[in-house]
């Protein structure tokens, strides 16, 4: 490949500046964030209190977040482990955005976990104390294991654009300066060092396979180990980690869409890649709208007396407009926009990616709280407000700030690094004209 | 300097005083008496446990809708013999959710006790914004048992009445022979009670084989006068080695699923740390291999 050629993609990939959009767009997300933390600084003080959660209701939307938040972090695994090893070339321009989205939920999915406890100070405990036949402690194991595993397969096809950057002192500045030399300045292009960073990219995605599995597995388990009507199932984690893999590919695609058209480009994530990750989505929907169909029809079917005020609930009941909310956004209409070919141009794409996680967010919440408020045991001389569950002001301002949290890690992560890897972009570009002259 | 009235203004002042006190009673003395006080009654019940500690249970319930309900907070004086005097105090209580309270019969108690053959109690209690004063007694004659066992697991029990200074065997009084158990007494075989014969005593064959004893197979006898109403209720233990010895199993240091921390089973405790071990040696030699790679670009 010629110089210039090398040149232009370097100028098209490295990190750009916050234009007027991207400062906005930064700090809508910090005052959603401060607000998260003024709101948790309130529970710290008054205790769970502030929240909705009461003796039914015991787990709320900070666990339906922190579901979420698992799911759509294994989608690391789908674009980099599951693509790469199956040779599929055309997911190299997605492996990065897939690897921060991992990296950045897996973060907050930990970090809403304390915040879900009532006396956050004795988190260690879990670490010191833990109870190995817990699903809690293995989820704990699970995602802390998940997220070195993510942070690796994001630093080691990092290495080679490190150097490509530090190439750039005066554009870089001071600090990022800095940041590049202290992560990469090692980095001299070797081919040694080319062959161990390549066999511990194999190693690691071969890994994160089995581990990304297990962290949605176990999530699942936290729930069907218990013996409660809508949990009680032994499917419950091939349908999370179905659900996962939707959530996680419908969070690629929108990414993909904000990244191309925020910083122009169109030639490195092209119509092509959002076709082909719209037919995954389809793939994907169309897995999960499978386990739906088992997880709902067979218990319906039966209608076992403790599972019927659960299941009207979600049908007909309580819960009616958020589950067929949520079908249909996160799987029916998705499905129907993507099957056609123009359904699977960039901007139609993007409108089923954000109905896909939107979608999703609530289906976490239709799997976690419904069940609670429909216990074995009748509710007797319990408060009205026992019987239901509306979130507070303040579980709401966490939640979203939660969500602006891992916004603002991704953003970020794309204005310091090059959020499309600008290597393995070269690399794939020569083998492209070398397949084309012979 | 107070100024002048004249008398027939000061009678008038004194009036209106007299008419103004009335109207505030009116009201206070009709509300005293809508409510309507209930009759409380208390009881007074004697035990003598083993012969060796005397006690008093002093009860108090009144006729609430019709029904007979226990009634607590009930401030309860209680005096031996039949006068409530103060020098014949023997301890106050106050009846618990239970309406009820127990009263040792202190030793101070003794010289009045041991007076006569016979004894009487008094339970007082204040009337309270409920229920009026009430009264309750008890006269009891001093009785003891004796309990003892012979081959063949037969047991004997003797009823013995305070007379004259002389303690003597009582016919025809019902007598229970029972065992010990956690929750209440089991009888020794299917007979539910005996009676005295005219040397006071009775007979009982034990007849409940493989009966949990503790560690040495130790059960506890029991021979009881229950609310007899002239001796009250008295009872007489022995211990006996005819149960099986009770060895205690528990899987509180099993290791199982659902066991404590540190208890997981083997299984688990392979299957977890092998794959922790195995996922996190990748890790640490890929950590190591970051250093190779620095290793290689500092050469």
């Amino acid at each position: 490949m010629d110089k210039l050629r090398e040149d232009k993609i370097i100028a098209d990939l490295l990190p750009q500046e916050f234009g007027k959009q991207g400062k906005i767009w930064v700090v809508c997300l910090l005052f959603f964030a401060a607000l998260g933390v003024f709101a948790y600084g309130r529970q710290l003080y008054y205790g769970l209190e502030v929240t909705a959660m009461r003796d039914y209701a015991s787990w709320g939307i900070y666990i339906s977040n922190f579901v979420f938040f698992v799911a759509i972090s294994l989608v690391g695994s789908l674009i980099t482990a599951v693509l790469r090893l199956t040779n599929v070339k055309w997911s190299t321009p997605l492996t990065r955005i897939a690897e921060i989205i991992a990296v950045s939920a897996i973060t907050f999915a930990s970090l809403i976990i304390i915040v879900d406890m009532g006396r956050p100070e004795r988190f260690y405990n879990l670490f010191l104390h833990g109870r190995l036949q817990s699903p809690i402690i293995w989820d704990v194991i699970v995602i802390t294991t998940y997220f070195f595993i993510s942070l690796l397969l994001l630093y080691f096809p990092l290495l080679p654009d490190l150097k490509i950057m530090i190439g750039f002192k005066e554009r870089n500045g001071k600090w990022l300066q800095k940041l590049y030399v202290f992560l990469g300045s090692f980095w001299k292009n070797k081919a040694e060092q080319f062959k161990i960073t390549d066999k511990a990219i194999n190693i690691l995605a071969i890994a994160i396979i089995p581990v990304a599995f297990s962290i949605h597995t176990v999530t699942s388990w936290l729930f069907a180990t218990t013996y409660r009507p809508g949990w009680d199932s032994t499917n419950f984690g091939a349908y999370f980690i179905s659900g996962a893999f939707l959530v996680g590919a419908g969070g690629v695609v929108i990414a993909m869409y904000i990244f191309r058209t925020h910083y122009k480009l169109e030639k490195y994530i092209t119509d092509d890649h959002f076709d082909r990750m719209g037919k995954v989505l389809v793939l994907l929907a169309l897995l999960y709208l499978y386990f739906n169909f088992n997880e709902f029809l067979v218990p319906a079917f039966k209608m076992k007396k403790s599972e019927e005020d659960h299941l009207l609930g979600l049908f007909t009941g309580e819960f009616a407009p958020i589950f067929w909310f949520a079908i249909f956004t996160s799987m029916f209409i998705p499905i129907f926009i993507l099957l056609f070919k123009k359904g699977r141009k960039p901007i139609p794409a993007f409108i089923a990616g954000i109905l896909v996680v939107v979608g999703s967010w609530f289906k976490r919440f239709l799997i976690v709280t419904p069940t609670l408020l429909h216990p074995f045991l009748p509710m007797h001389d319990v408060p009205a407000n026992y019987h239901h569950y509306i979130p507070s002001w303040e579980e709401w301002a966490i939640a979203g700030g939660s969500l602006a949290g891992a916004l603002l890690v991704i953003t970020f992560f794309a204005r310091i690094f090059p959020i499309i890897p600008i290597h393995e972009t070269i690399l794939e570009t020569e083998s492209h004209e070398n397949e084309k002259h012979f | 300097m107070k100024p002048y009235l004249k008398p027939k203004a000061m009678r008038m002042k004194n009036i209106f005083k007299i008419i103004a006190f009335v109207v505030y009673l009116i009201p206070t003395v009709l509300l005293a008496e809508t409510v309507e006080k209930n009759t409380l009654v208390l009881g007074v019940k004697y035990y003598n446990d083993n012969n060796a500690v005397q006690h008093l249970v002093i009860s108090a319930k009144s006729k609430i809708d019709g029904k007979f309900q226990k009634i607590a907070n009930i401030a309860v004086k209680v005096f031996i013999t039949s006068d409530a005097d103060k020098n014949n105090l023997i301890g106050t209580g106050i009846t618990s959710e239970r309406g009820e309270f127990i009263l040792l019969i202190p030793p101070a108690a003794k010289t009045e006790w041991a007076k006569s053959a016979t004894q009487n109690f008094v339970a007082v209690s204040a009337a309270t914004k409920l229920y009026e004063e009430a009264r309750g007694e008890a006269t009891i004659t001093k009785a003891k048992i004796k309990i003892d066992t012979a081959d063949g697991k037969i047991v004997n029990a003797k009823l013995l009445v305070l007379t004259d200074s002389v303690w003597k065997p009582m016919t025809g009084v019902e007598m229970v022979l029972a065992i010990k158990r956690l929750d209440g007494n089991l009888n020794i075989s299917e007979t539910a009670t005996y009676t005295t014969d005219s040397a006071g005593a009775v007979t009982g064959e034990f007849k409940r084989d493989s009966l949990p004893g503790d560690s040495k197979g130790n059960l506890v006898l029991l021979a009881n006068v229950i609310d007899n109403d002239i001796y009250g209720n008295l009872s007489a233990e022995i211990n006996v080695p005819w149960g099986k010895p009770l060895s205690y199993t528990t899987n509180y240091n099993h290791r199982s699923l659902f066991a404590r921390r540190g208890h997981s089973p083997f299984w688990l405790e392979f299957l977890a740390y092998g794959i922790i071990i195995a996922v996190w040696v990748v890790i640490i030699y890929l950590v190591f291999q970051i250093k190779k790679i620095v290793k290689l670009g500092l050469e």
